[in-house]
């Protein structure tokens, strides 16, 4: 299945190997929380798929939710604490 | 093309400290909605220029900041169920021996694993354009970056939180 879509979407790079993809795959799963601490050896892709798909989800949405708190932190910075003398002068 | 977290992490807080300082945050007439973007986007811009242009991601990123959330995941799930429902129905009903069901197993998981690709391609910068063996390479890189944004702003955060506080 993978090496057929690959020739067709790109026209200049050889055959795709699945060792490659597995490799990476295996990767992947190093650096998902969720799979690491299971200590399962053998996971499926479609689950490793799955589980980064999720893991993108949580971390853009804790982006969001520090941006939104950052905002409202960093509107109430007057105290006369030296970090907030510090931060002051870094960023505004 | 992997740089350890470390470099990762001091290249973000400079190129977010340079982004931040154009905000101009201390124009009290900012909304909270209007500074939450302009930190977002810097912490984003940064994320990406933190990168070199040395990702694909990142350069899709830099040249559209603003990408909408993708919503489809609902939709995907819900079709994921239902190959999941109907496999079950075909595996109860066929009469053929062992080789018949691994094809039904193995087509089951070759669907999960092409809708499963499809999402991840929404989620990241520029994944449309990208092959599969791209599209893992890149996802990689942008996990590592996306966690070294996290955990910067985590830390201005707690540290914004403790200046806050009122002096003893």
């Amino acid at each position: 299945m993978s090496s057929r879509r690959s020739r067709q979407s790109t026209a200049g790079v050889s055959r795709i190997s699945d060792d490659q993809i597995i490799e990476l795959v295996s990767k992947l799963q190093q650096l998902l929380p969720e799979i690491r601490d299971r200590r399962s050896d053998k996971v499926s892709a479609s689950k490793v798929l799955q589980e980064t798909c999720n893991y993108i989800r949580s971390l853009h949405r804790e982006v969001d939710d520090l941006s939104e708190r950052l905002s409202q932190l960093l509107a109430t910075i007057d105290a006369d604490s030296a970090e907030a003398a510090i931060i002051r002068s870094l960023i505004m | 093309m992997h740089l350890p977290h470390s470099t990762l992490k001091q290249e973000f807080v400079k190129k977010w400290i340079m982004g931040l300082q154009r905000c101009k945050f201390s124009n009290k007439k900012m909304s909270i909605f209007e500074r939450k973007k302009a930190i977002k986007l810097s912490a984003d811009t940064a994320m990406a220029s933190a990168r070199k242009g040395l990702t694909c991601w990142s350069r899709a990123l830099i040249s559209n900041p603003d990408r909408p959330v993708p919503t489809t995941t609902r939709r995907a799930s819900s079709a994921c169920k239902k190959i999941v429902k109907r496999s079950r129905r075909i595996r109860r009903t066929a009469k053929c021996g062992a080789a018949r069901k691994g094809q039904i197993t193995r087509s089951i998981a070759q669907c999960l694993v092409r809708k499963r690709t499809q999402i991840l391609k929404s989620l990241i910068p520029g994944g449309e354009f990208m092959n599969e063996v791209c599209l893992i390479e890149e996802t990689l890189d942008y996990i590592t970056s996306l966690r070294v944004q996290v955990d910067v702003m985590r830390s201005l955060a707690s540290a914004s939180a403790r200046a806050s506080e009122p002096h003893n």
